[in-house]
């Protein structure tokens, strides 16, 4: 009963404050390919995504029912940094969706005109002008949000001289952008702007609080459907805990009695799997991470997770050292990669698993009517020679047909001079579940071995090799097929073995790939990669940094006259892949378990016209 | 022949074009689509008064359709000529249209002809024949277009002045769109500046890029009193994108741009 009248209470009193209009939300979801290509077009960094912004302190003056219900603490403003733009996850502001959809788009070429915001108040008003003076559109647009925007700003009437002040420069701001340029102060900050842009908070900076399905943190046999943690990116920073504490960190006692202040807890090294702390991580503003990670757990969990290297492979040599892209510098930065080529040599052979012979069968099929060699067509219409046949045959009928005059030979050159290198990713992350009982790496390793019988049938040369990463020192770099080397029962073991471990330096094995494919003899030289999701590592990888960089070995592999396509099972790849691989570079695969049957036709279709 | 063709020389591509007439070199342009390469050769051809012939290169294009084949007539067999014999025999300008395009054994029967020896064999009558001294030969193609099995193989394009054409400066480009559109240069300039923001998606989100030639189709509906909205979105944004997504976003643009 207590609940029931709780509930009831807790919902009249949200009604009494909200300024929201819950009815008229608009989802940065359902708008996130459309406006990163806006945002592309109006000049923002391509490289750059779109994320949900987390909910950030502000201090207002509140009213008294604000104040029981506990409300208007956090907003999610819209700000930006190095990495991506970050926009509240749905937008309420506006009365119509069609006004929290505009005010999407409005933030968005605001985000694209103000990479950095240095002085909030005079930066904003500078890209608004700088906007609205150049886009006639987007004038008018601006002018209809700021009408609608000052309806629902607080009231200036009863509230402190300094605060009014403060409401009134930024009302005129919006109004006239460009004519005010200082925000007067006040012990309070002033009810969201939502039409300008916030600025990075200096002294944190964000880091992933929960890792989306590749981090070390993950357990073993953890579902996908359970790793869809916080979407959202928190506030934090790191701290250097001095004490090399074990459980709590530098903390303050008198902060014990409420979490939502302040959270010392190691959260690195704590095993225990309380299913409270997504939800209490939702609701901490700023997530404190301790710099000391050389904990012991977190490397033991490690080695736990993953498949020890040197019992089941074989390395190949001291390694490999690549360079790197460092976007920031815009240069690459060489030797920075070590990648490791391995071998599992005890691997046993294994013939073609029963459940994948029908699908191999129609593969082999299909890839057996491609690449014929020379053909010759008799009776065409048009052609190089005459089919002095037909025309003998034409001639020699009682009855004429003039009309048709089919009486050439024409040949047709179907010789194919194509090689394909399959990069498969084998990190972490392929270990989520595409069903109750089905890995993404089951559905890669059938993939790899269906989409072999059906390059063994055209007699086109490939390769397969797979790949994951240790941040830069180790990117492990595993064979399965070489080139010149026959599709075998051997090569089927080793695919048959291959498991999921470490993270995503794609940058790295791309290039080793491109390096082994300039030697291919052939004209057309393709760059397969299979993948499950961005690139990722636990260093800077994570982030715009591996964006960059495995753009920039993109761009090396076709300047090298290789052509990399991206098969991705990655529901989120349309975000990121149009700028690593270019609008016709790559596939999204909506449905996971059919990859081992489409691979082989998107192949098809990539090698053939 | 259009004798009233409108080009705006941008660089130093008419000159490098006479000096190679003058030494009867081979020329290789290269550009992305719709930004004035036909334009140009059209151009060229007018000013030289030499006779053009254009051939769009398609997938299925062979030697045959550019040399020549037996046809059957009522006295029996005869030769026709392909448009690069007629052109190399009588003289003018041939000029082969995208010719990445065309297949691989095509391009090769046109080594003879764009090197010193200027001279085509042609095998099926038996004849070799020394081209025209006025012959010259012309082939275009988008280096942006990506195609596995396609591609100018590097023996052929070494046999060529090659000149790389681009989108014209913003200013330059306003002003072809309100010469050839009629409409006043303002509106041309919007046309440009939406065209600008447009190209920033060419190879990430967009295969082609936006070409002058569609923001002239755009600006001559403007011209004649379609609403903004409309010209750019059956003019420019329909032809480049068959996507939803990218078609409702480029809209946007376009509300923002007018």
């Amino acid at each position: 009963m207590e609940e029931f009248i709780g509930k009831i209470w807790d919902r009249w009193l949200t009604r009494q404050v909200t300024s929201d209009f819950t009815s008229a939300s608009v989802n940065l979801t359902d708008l996130q390919a459309e406006l990163t290509l806006y945002y592309r077009a109006l000049g923002g960094a391509p490289g750059k995504t779109l994320e949900p912004a987390d909910a950030r302190k502000v201090r207002l003056r509140r009213t008294g029912m604000q104040r029981v219900a506990g409300s208007h603490q956090r907003f999610a403003l819209p700000w930006q940094d190095d990495r991506s733009v970050r926009l509240p996850a749905s937008l309420a502001v506006f009365s119509s969706p069609r006004l929290n959809t505009s005010l999407y788009y409005w933030l968005v070429a605001m985000a694209a005109r103000l990479p950095q915001v240095s002085n909030w108040f005079r930066d904003n008003q500078q890209a608004a002008l700088a906007l609205t003076s150049s886009y006639p559109g987007l004038n008018r647009q601006y002018k209809e949000l700021v009408a609608e925007l000052m309806a629902l700003r607080p009231p200036v009437d009863d509230i402190p001289e300094d605060l009014r002040r403060r409401e009134l420069a930024v009302a005129q701001a919006l109004r006239e952008p460009g004519l005010l340029a200082d925000l007067p102060s006040s012990a309070f900050d002033c009810f969201p702007v939502w039409l300008w842009l916030y600025p990075q908070p200096p002294t944190l900076f964000s880091v992933p609080v929960a890792t989306t399905g590749s981090g070390p943190e993950l357990e073993a046999g953890e579902r996908s459907s359970e790793q869809q943690t916080l979407q959202q990116r928190k506030q934090a920073q790191r701290i250097d805990d001095e004490h090399e504490t074990d459980g709590l960190l530098v903390f303050l006692p008198d902060s014990l009695m409420s979490w939502t202040e302040q959270i010392n807890l190691d959260r690195c090294q704590d095993d225990d799997s309380d299913d409270d702390f997504e939800q209490i991580a939702n609701d901490i503003d700023l997530i404190t991470v301790s710099r000391q990670r050389k904990a012991t757990a977190a490397k033991v969990k490690f080695d736990l997770d993953l498949p020890a290297a040197e019992n089941d492979e074989l390395c190949l040599g001291p390694g490999i050292r690549l360079p790197e892209w460092h976007y920031r510098k815009g240069r690459l930065r060489p030797d920075v990669c070590l990648l490791q080529p391995l071998l599992a040599d005890e691997a046993e052979p294994v013939s073609l698993p029963a459940h994948l012979r029908q699908t191999s069968e129609e593969v082999r099929r299909k890839f057996a009517l491609v690449g014929l060699g020379n053909t010759r067509l008799r009776g065409q219409p048009d052609g190089q020679d005459l089919d002095l046949d037909a025309w003998i045959d034409e001639y020699s009928k009682p009855l004429r047909d003039t009309a048709r005059q089919n009486f050439f030979l024409d040949q047709r050159k179907t010789h194919r001079d194509f090689c394909c290198l399959i990069l498969a990713d084998l990190s972490l992350s392929t270990e989520g579940y595409v069903s109750d009982d089905c890995q993404v790496i089951d559905v890669i390793r059938d993939s790899l071995m269906v989409l072999a019988e059906g390059l063994d049938q055209t007699r086109d040369d490939f390769a397969i090799y797979g790949f994951s990463s240790v941040r830069n020192s180790h990117v492990r770099y595993q064979l399965m097929k070489n080139f010149g080397e026959p599709y075998s029962d051997r090569v089927r073991g080793r695919i048959a073995r291959i498991k999921p471990g470490f993270y995503t330096r794609m940058g790295a094995a791309i290039r080793q790939s491109s390096r082994i494919l300039e030697r291919q003899p052939q004209a057309h030289r393709v760059l397969l990669l299979v993948s499950d999701g961005k690139p990722n590592d636990l260093d800077q990888y994570e982030g715009r940094y591996g964006i960059e960089d495995t753009r920039q070995a993109i761009i090396e592999a076709r300047q090298l006259g290789i052509t990399p396509y991206c098969v991705t099972v990655d529901e989120c790849g349309h975000d990121y892949l149009p700028y690593l691989f270019g609008r016709d570079g790559f596939a999204v695969v909506s449905d996971p378990t059919q990859l081992p049957r489409v691979l082989p036709r998107i192949y098809l279709n990539v090698s053939t016209h | 022949m259009n004798s009233q063709s409108y080009y705006q020389i941008q660089n130093d591509e008419y000159e490098i074009f006479q000096h190679a007439v003058q030494h009867r070199l081979p020329v290789l342009i290269k550009g992305p689509t719709g930004c004035g390469k036909t334009r140009f050769v059209e151009y060229m051809a007018e000013q030289l008064e030499r006779p053009l012939y254009t051939v769009s290169c398609h997938d299925d294009l062979t030697a045959a359709d550019l040399l020549g084949r037996h046809l059957i007539g009522p006295d029996g067999t005869y030769w026709q000529d392909g448009p690069l014999t007629r052109a190399a025999r009588e003289g003018g300008i041939c000029y082969l249209d995208e010719i990445i395009e065309a297949r691989k054994d095509t391009t090769v029967a046109l080594h003879s002809l764009s090197d010193h020896r200027r001279t085509v064999h042609l095998e099926r009558t038996g004849e070799t024949l020394t081209a025209h001294e006025d012959f010259m030969l012309v082939v275009s193609y988008n280096p942006s277009y990506q195609n596995l099995i396609k591609g100018l193989k590097p023996s052929t394009r070494q046999r060529f002045v090659a000149m790389s054409f681009g989108y014209p400066e913003a200013s330059v480009e306003a002003s072809i769109i309100a010469h050839e559109s009629g409409i006043d240069e303002a509106s041309a300039g919007q046309l440009v500046k939406l065209a600008t923001d447009i190209r920033r998606l060419t190879d990430i989100d967009l295969t082609a890029a936006v070409s002058t030639r569609l923001l002239i189709y755009a600006g001559k509906m403007l011209k004649s009193g379609c609403p903004a909205r409309k010209a750019c979105l059956y003019c420019v944004i329909e032809p480049l994108t068959d996507e939803p997504t990218t078609r409702q976003s480029l809209l946007r643009l376009v509300d923002a741009h007018f």
